[in-house]
């Protein structure tokens, strides 16, 4: 189970109801959490979960803590968990806190998460965190505390043989060493059904073979020690017990037994350098001197050779260019919490650097080294693009600037309150008309130049003589006249209303021209401002990102030398043990030499 | 289980180290924050300098269910034009059958009217190659406009079908 689906539960189909949050999720679910939680804190920022608000916040929490941000994850959780989430996915937050927070050494953080969890955990987790609590008990010397609650364990899950397992380390630790054998030697008879049991009963039967052998009990030593497995991670040790318990009882023909086994095994292990000494020990204590002292010389000289390949891994590692194998192919690929070094990358050094791969110290340090590799490689993109940001923006600038005169031209050219009077004018002019009855003023030019003609033919003085012909022409002109009047009367609604359409028309134009005005004066107003706030921005990001960087290389080359400082802590450490080891061998020779020559002497 | 967490470790680190990991944990978690508000602040300036609100039109892609289409890709055209040609990885469809929502293509549009195509191609029923097409005519006002491409199921038809919502 992963931390994250602790708060945001994926078994209810979630309804999205701002595209923004879903986008966020889009991201979520391929477990991309770093840009999934840069576009949650940027759709805040703009207010664009509203629907969303107190689950994104949940959200938000609980990819911090997978993304291995768990302090920020721990602020949101802090703030929610009071009173607006579930109790079972408080617990379940509080237990992953703790989880994360005990395998990056915050004790007293774990502790407190642990105190605030309640009882709805589901059983596995509530063992989990029980025995997270037995650990941090037995870490800070509270071993009371520690057997207490792993003395009440309940159930038979495979945690219960780890709480015995603990059980013991804490009886051993607090000198209950009767009290522990008992429960160390019936876990080291169990029959376990898979690797990891197995590996358990190998780890109580070599703590309790030990402790017997410390506490002066070999022959007793020998039957959990001869249990634990020929090959497997703690079989060397193991055979270099059941040596010593049977060197113990001066048996030291047997003891070559397992100690010759040993032999050909991996010098490295300390168990194989040490059999490497107790081999012509035993020798010596057989008589076969002259064997002891060539098993001494061997020893001495696989010791001076290790000795020297470890100088060579510890100058590799010194050099910091170890460190480059453990990150990523992909630059931009994030770590996140669940990533582990599974495989050291090919190369003298990485035998030396096995067992360090077991270790929470250097795994968390190396999530640390990538995710600042990350941020590093994240920082430069940005770099990069925020110069290009800032050629466009300074492209724009100078358009705009180009422009703007060319505008102002324009718009002073175009009378906008000129137009807006004429059109009043219009509706004014309209309305005298409609309420004259103006009929003629509707009249289209033809019309007009035809009512013309005919009122000028009708006041000719020819026209006025009382003459037939006259009076003829004078009626055919007034019924010219009054067939076109009446044609314009009957228009003149339709005519009126067509009119008053296209100078409504006109203005509904002439209003949108000014809103559009009204926004280019806007504009031409918050333009030079928006362009001063942007440069702000980008000219403001820059440093940013360069400080950024510095800070973020500075704590990769902490960061590096803190993992340095374990690995060649470690190999410093085998290397003093070859050393002592050297020493030993050479006073074991030294002495053998001694012996011999005072024989040499003493025979006639 | 991890038999290494359940039990204290041989190489447990002694109370110095613990702290020296701590005091730079602390540190790369303090790194984290500001690299994040950082990202944060960047993300919003590249969307307000390249897509500026008022010419702001985003588009997404969601799935409600997709029993019935197995997407592969999405093309879209706004106003002829073709503007995106998205193939989907399995991942991604994953994530957009469990909820999540794709920001498929960013554009400036200017105020108006405008026609979107989109093309959806993919597996659809009875594992038959299915290409289905939606077409909305949308007005870009003066704000930010949001296209949503809906895939969803046709129960009835054991069909997919293609939507497009407007959010303003």
């Amino acid at each position: 189970m992963q931390p994250v689906t602790a708060v945001a539960d994926d078994t209810d189909p979630i309804v999205v109801r701002d595209p923004h949050y879903g986008e966020v999720l889009f991201y979520f679910y391929q477990n991309d959490y770093f840009p999934a939680i840069v576009r949650l804190l940027a759709a805040q920022e703009q207010s664009q979960l509203s629907e969303h608000t107190e689950q994104a916040e949940l959200l938000l929490g609980g990819m911090y803590l997978s993304y291995g941000h768990h302090l920020a994850a721990a602020d949101i959780f802090e703030r929610l968990l009071a009173d607006k989430v579930s109790p079972e996915i408080r617990d379940r937050t509080w237990f992953f806190l703790a989880k994360i927070w005990k395998q990056r050494g915050y004790l007293d953080k774990s502790q407190e998460a642990l105190t605030n969890l309640s009882d709805t955990l589901p059983d596995n987790l509530w063992r989990e965190a029980q025995m997270l609590q037995a650990q941090i008990y037995i870490d800070s010397a509270q071993y009371d505390r520690a057997i207490a609650l792993l003395q009440a364990w309940e159930g038979k899950t495979e945690w219960a043989s780890y709480a015995k397992f603990n059980l013991g380390v804490a009886l051993v630790r607090s000198g209950q060493v009767d009290a522990a054998s008992g429960i160390l030697d019936e876990l080291g008879s169990i029959d376990p059904f898979n690797e990891e049991l197995t590996s358990l009963r190998d780890r109580a039967n070599l703590a309790l073979g030990y402790s017997l052998l410390q506490d002066g009990q070999p022959l007793a030593a020998k039957r959990p020690l001869q249990r634990v497995r020929l090959n497997g991670p703690f079989s060397n040790k193991a055979l270099l017990g059941v040596g010593w318990a049977d060197a113990e009882v001066e048996n030291f023909s047997r003891a070559l037994v397992p100690w010759m086994e040993l032999r050909g095994r991996d010098l490295l292990d300390p168990a194989v350098q040490e059999s490497m000494l107790a081999i012509p020990y035993a020798l010596g204590k057989l008589d076969s001197i002259s064997q002891a002292a060539d098993h001494y010389l061997n020893a001495i000289e696989a010791f001076y050779e290790e000795s020297n390949r470890i100088d060579r891994t510890i100058g590799f590692i010194e050099s910091g260019e170890v460190f480059n194998q453990f990150l990523s192919d992909d630059p931009m690929d994030s770590t996140g919490w669940y990533w582990r070094l599974e495989e050291l990358p090919q190369g003298p050094e990485a035998r030396y650097l096995y067992h360090l791969l077991a270790t929470d110290e250097f795994q968390e340090g190396l999530k640390n080294y990538r995710d600042l590799n990350y941020l590093n490689n994240n920082l430069e993109n940005w770099q990069q693009n925020v110069d290009v940001y800032a050629n466009m923006l300074e492209t724009r600038i100078e358009a705009y600037a180009e422009r703007l005169p060319r505008v102002e031209d324009a718009l002073a050219r175009a009378d906008l309150d000129g137009m807006v009077d004429r059109k009043l004018e219009l509706d004014s002019l309209l309305n005298e008309i409609e309420r004259s009855n103006d009929w003629l003023a509707l009249a289209n030019e033809s019309e007009v130049e035809m009512w013309s003609e005919i009122s000028e033919i009708g006041s000719a003085p020819a026209l006025a003589a009382d003459i037939p012909e006259a009076a003829e022409v004078r009626d055919k002109i007034g019924l010219l006249k009054g067939v076109l009047q009446w044609q314009l009367e009957s228009d003149f609604n339709d005519r009126l209303w067509r009119l008053r359409r296209n100078v409504g028309q006109t203005g509904e134009a002439l209003v949108d021209t000014q809103r559009l005005r009204r926004q280019i004066d806007d504009t031409m107003r918050t333009e030079p401002l928006r362009f001063e706030e942007l440069s702000n921005r980008v000219y403001g990001l820059e440093p940013r990102i360069d400080g950024m960087q510095l800070r973020v290389s500075n704590a990769m080359a902490d960061q590096r030398e803190f993992l340095q400082s374990i690995a060649v802590g470690e190999l410093q450490a085998q290397k003093q043990r070859l050393d002592i080891y050297t020493v030993q061998a050479r006073f074991a020779l030294a002495a053998i030499y001694d012996v011999a020559t005072t024989e040499a002497e003493a025979s006639p | 289980m991890d038999a290494d967490s359940a039990a204290p470790s041989a190489y447990d680190s002694d109370a110095d180290s613990r702290e020296k990991f701590r005091s730079l944990d602390e540190n790369v978690q303090n790194l984290k924050k500001e690299v994040l508000d950082l990202n944060r602040d960047l993300f919003l300036l590249e969307e307000e300098l390249l897509f500026p609100a008022n010419s702001q039109v985003a588009f997404f892609i969601s799935m409600d269910v997709g029993e019935y289409f197995e997407l592969d890709s999405v093309n879209l055209k706004i106003d002829g034009k073709e503007v995106s040609n998205y193939l989907y990885t399995e991942r991604e469809v994953g994530a957009l059958v469990r909820g999540g929502v794709h920001r498929v293509h960013m554009a400036n549009l200017k105020t108006g009217d405008h026609e979107l195509i989109a093309v959806f191609t993919g597996g659809g029923p009875h594992t038959r190659d299915y290409r289905r097409g939606a077409t909305l005519m949308f007005k870009k006002g003066i704000g930010a406009k949001y296209l949503e491409l809906e895939i969803t199921d046709r129960v009835k038809k054991q069909q997919p079908e293609f939507v497009i919502k407007e959010w303003e």
